[in-house]
């Protein structure tokens, strides 16, 4: 309480002398103000009733004497009272302030004042013409009664002035101007959570006029989206794509929003990730090109920014199934062609990483291994032509689809013959994207000497995880690998230890020889849940290997 | 049954002196106890919502009442007026007993209290009293910023939000009033004519007959099974009364703007023969002013030339089948002068002139 009352105390002030300023914001530089300010004002508000509730009403007015006027002031502002909890908790303030037992007339005269400040907030508002109230009261209704049939009407009104505005671009006489559709913009930002405005917000997003720049206020649309993303108003798809259409700077508060969820929230948790990105919206979103390209741009910057960690991939990956599935969802007549989501890349490779592999046969899984090796390779391994970008944009594009790395990892395995040059390839491209053709050659090698080793191994009666260890080429003595290559080993060994009839009864043991750090267990956790996460989506039955799967990743989490 | 119609009664007193000096007898004990009614009846209300036989029992109890109360004074703003307001009774106790200065100290204190307990459970709070009372306030702010920064006097009658919603409740009410009895809506209606402001009421009685046919009940009225949209009804018994009263007929013709009535007669032909009628009897009334050249009314209170002729032009743009009633009207009254095709005979002659349709 001591600490806080200093901070109180100056808070106090710098309250004070804005709401002195703003006066009842009749003016637009005072409505503006207001607006920006609403979210702290209202903390302030709360921690002023924190402060006020454990004093009696005599010590309130000696440690704070001009609350009166603070409040009073509060109480004049309509854009104060329309927000959020704000004239709840003013209520609350004041009634701090009666005096349950009056002493004298000066307290009496204090909680006359007060109770007509309540009187205030909760009355009727006075329209300039009595005959209203007149009429009401003659049929018997109280405002209580017919408060939220008239504001219907009134939003119901202004919507379908918005919605001609909309459709009679050319009938000036009819036409809404700018500025009344800027002032309703401006109106609705406390109200925006009130459920009574959704139509009103609706129509203000979607009915564009026809001026050439944007009318409504910043503030709106900041408004509308922090409500989206808190889940304080619902509105559909659409709407929220017209504000992100209009309004950049909500499109990256919601990418931000998604990413903060993400990292405070359980890691290697794949449907999770899915949940919240289809939550979002923004893959639905995203089938609009324009916000698929900042969406996209925001991953990129991510992922060089965490240098290519784990979990930034793996949302890229569901990001771009979930846009997947929503654009075969489309309704839409007038599709936009893939060049427009991927202008950088090579129109064929797209089409081929495209392809879902549930849409082809298991068996020729490896022919549209080896082809999108082939293209990846192309534009790679081409140092003259530049228009596709380079390596890193061609590694950025194939981690879109990163599933196919993951089945060609287990494809090597299923095979006990020479894995092809193609596969060995896209492996070690995948896992490490900036290697230069010679170390690239160098893990291509050491990939196929392991793939033999565990080939060797498929046929010993009694397998030791001693014997995995030899075959994935680690020793004792052995100098710590190069990191990501050693995570294609690991995963390696993995699909082995899946798949392999002999590999369910050691698992457990390899696994805690392979996990020597916290960072290795996520990993292999991480593995083992994009996995079942592939095997759900592409419906791939393996009752045995999914049982064991699902054990190990329930004991590995259990350690974590 | 019996029992909780009493319980009714006597709220309905409580909720009667909760606007009167007579509160500042009050003391914090009698507050809990009328709140813990008000309580009660809003149980009621969610308890007995779909239950008809009951429901109609207590509409009725209050309806009695409001009539009783009604007659009784201009002033006397009743309470609980249908079974829906049952569930709003706790929120008017409280409003009233706010705003009356009359309340004691420690009464008042007690009060608030109970009203406002401060912050409790997050998000549970939309239907406790405390949390329906801030979003009353919440609305009051929004009607007013609305008011200040955007809303505007519609220029079609009925689309006017404020009109609009006096029409809906007048509506309503009718509807109940013809449930209760069949001079009900009548008499409702006259009284009201003694009590309000007339430019108003007219304008709302036009609205209400100008709502379009599906208009829905007004919002805080849930949908009740078994009744059909009755608002045509509503608009029936507003044509009837009209018919029925000439005087009020009159000033319903003589006060709303032509293109209205042109439209209420559009909608209503049994109201277009009676505004006819009344046309035909100001028609009448003028008399040719040779020196002028202009028709002039023989009373200063009586409707002028160019009134007369607004509101047959707007009756003109009317679409059929009014538009050529109207013109058959005209030309039957012109045959019945004479038939002149010469200005200055008959008044019908020079307006069919002046409307550009004389043969």
């Amino acid at each position: 309480m001591a600490q806080n009352s200093a901070g109180l105390s100056s808070d106090y002030q710098f309250w004070m002398q804005k709401l002195s300023v703003w006066d009842q914001a009749s003016t637009l530089e005072t409505q503006q103000d207001t607006c920006l300010h609403l979210p702290q004002f209202q903390e302030f508000l709360r921690q002023m009733y924190e402060a006020l509730k454990e004093m009696d009403s005599n010590t309130v007015t000696e440690r704070f004497p001009t609350i009166g006027q603070l409040l009073a002031k509060t109480c004049w502002n309509p854009f104060i009272l329309a927000y959020d909890e704000s004239q709840k908790i003013l209520i609350w303030c004041l009634c701090c302030l009666i005096n349950k037992e009056p002493r004298n007339s000066g307290d009496s005269k204090l909680n006359s004042w007060t109770r007509g400040l309540l009187s205030h907030i909760l009355s009727a508002f006075r329209f300039d013409m009595k005959e209203v109230g007149l009429f009401t009261q003659g049929l018997g209704y109280a405002p209580a009664d017919y408060y939220p049939g008239l504001l219907k009407n009134m939003v119901l009104s202004l919507v379908s002035e918005l919605r001609e505005n909309h459709l009679n671009g050319f009938n000036t006489q009819r036409r809404m101007a700018p500025e009344r559709v800027r002032s309703l913009s401006r109106v609705c930002v406390p109200l925006v959570t009130l459920p009574d405005f959704e139509p009103l917000v609706l129509a203000l997003l979607t009915c564009h006029g026809h001026e050439p720049q944007e009318v409504l206020w910043p503030e709106f649309f900041g408004a509308v989206n922090e409500a989206f993303l808190l889940k304080k108003i619902s509105l559909p798809t659409s709407a929220i794509v017209c504000l992100w259409l209009r309004h950049l700077p909500s499109l990256e508060k919601a990418m931000l929003h998604l990413f903060e969820k993400l990292i405070s929230s359980e890691r290697n948790f794949l449907r999770r990730i899915e949940c919240f990105m289809k939550d979002s919206l923004l893959p639905e979103a995203a089938c609009h090109p324009a916000i698929f390209r900042i969406v996209d741009e925001m991953f990129r910057y991510a992922l060089l920014e965490t240098d290519g960690a784990p979990e930034v991939l793996a949302t890229i990956q569901v990001f771009t199934w979930c846009f997947l599935e929503a654009l075969g969802k489309e309704k839409k007549q007038l599709k936009f062609a893939l060049k427009t989501y991927f202008p950088y890349a090579s129109p064929s490779l797209v089409m081929v990483l495209l392809q879902h592999p549930k849409d082809i046969p298991q068996g020729l899984w490896h022919q549209s291994l080896k082809h999108i090796s082939e293209k990846l390779r192309e534009i790679v391994e081409d140092q003259t032509d530049g228009s596709y970008g380079g390596p890193f944009e061609c590694w950025f594009l194939f981690i879109h689809f990163g599933g196919w790395a993951d089945i060609a990892a287990e494809q090597l395995l299923m095979s006990e013959a020479e894995p092809p040059e193609a596969v060995l390839w896209l492996l070690a491209f995948s896992y490490r994207p900036r290697d230069g053709s010679q170390q690239r050659a160098q893990t291509m090698v050491e990939v196929k000497a392991v793939h033999g080793r565990l080939m060797k191994l498929l046929r010993s009666p009694a397998l030791s995880a001693r014997d995995l260890q030899a075959a994935a080429g680690e020793s004792q003595a052995a100098a710590p690998r190069p990191s990501a290559c050693g995570q294609l080993i690991r995963h390696l060994l993995l699909n082995f230890l899946l798949w392999a009839p002999g590999g369910h009864a050691i698992a457990r043991e390899v696994i805690t020889l392979m996990a020597h750090t916290d960072e290795i267990t996520h990993e292999i956790a991480s593995f083992l849940d994009q996995t079942l996460y592939r095997w759900d989506r592409l419906c791939m039955e393996a009752p045995a290997s999914r049982k064991l799967a699902r054990e190990l990743l329930a004991e590995l989490r259990g350690q974590v | 049954m019996e029992s909780l119609l009493q319980h009714l009664e006597r709220f309905s007193e409580v909720l009667a002196v909760s606007r009167t000096p007579h509160v500042s007898t009050w003391d914090p004990a009698t507050v809990r106890r009328a709140l813990q009614w008000a309580r009660y009846l809003r149980h009621v209300h969610r308890r007995f919502g779909r239950h008809a036989r009951i429901r109609t029992a207590l509409e009725r109890r209050l309806q009695n009442q409001w009539r009783q109360e009604g007659g009784s004074g201009p002033a006397a703003a009743p309470g609980l007026t249908n079974f829906q307001a049952l569930g709003r009774c706790d929120l008017l106790l409280s409003l009233r007993l706010l705003q009356n200065r009359a309340l004691g100290e420690a009464a008042c204190h007690s009060l608030l209290q109970q009203l406002f307990p401060g912050p409790g459970v997050p998000g549970a709070d939309e239907d406790t009293l405390q949390g329906r009372l801030a979003r009353l306030a919440r609305r009051r702010s929004a009607v007013h910023m609305l008011r200040l920064c955007g809303s505007r006097e519609s220029p079609v009658l009925q689309e006017d939000a404020l009109m609009k919603t006096q029409a809906e409740l007048l509506l309503a009410r009718l509807r109940e009033a013809g449930r209760a009895a069949a001079a009900g809506p009548g008499g409702l209606l006259s009284s009201l004519w003694e009590r309000v402001p007339h430019d108003n009421f007219l304008k709302v009685v036009a609205a209400a007959l100008l709502l379009p046919p599906s208009s829905p009940r007004p919002r805080g009225e849930e949908l009740e099974p078994g009744t059909p949209s009755t608002a045509g009804e509503g608009r029936r018994e507003l044509v009837r009364w009209l018919l029925g009263r000439s005087d009020i007929m009159a000033a319903f013709c003589r006060r709303l703007p032509a293109g209205v009535l042109a439209s209420v007669a559009g909608r209503h032909p049994e109201l277009s023969r009676g505004y006819l009628g009344l046309l035909t009897d100001w028609g009448r009334q003028l008399r040719y002013d040779l020196q002028q050249g202009v028709w002039v009314g023989a009373e200063p209170q009586g409707v002028p030339w160019e009134e007369l002729y607004g509101r047959f032009e707007s009756l003109c743009r009317a679409p059929p089948p009014l538009k050529d009633e109207v013109l058959t009207a005209l030309e039957s009254w012109k045959a019945q002068d004479g038939g002149f095709q010469v200005r200055g005979l008959s008044v019908w002659t020079d307006l069919l002139l002046a409307l550009g349709s004389g043969t």
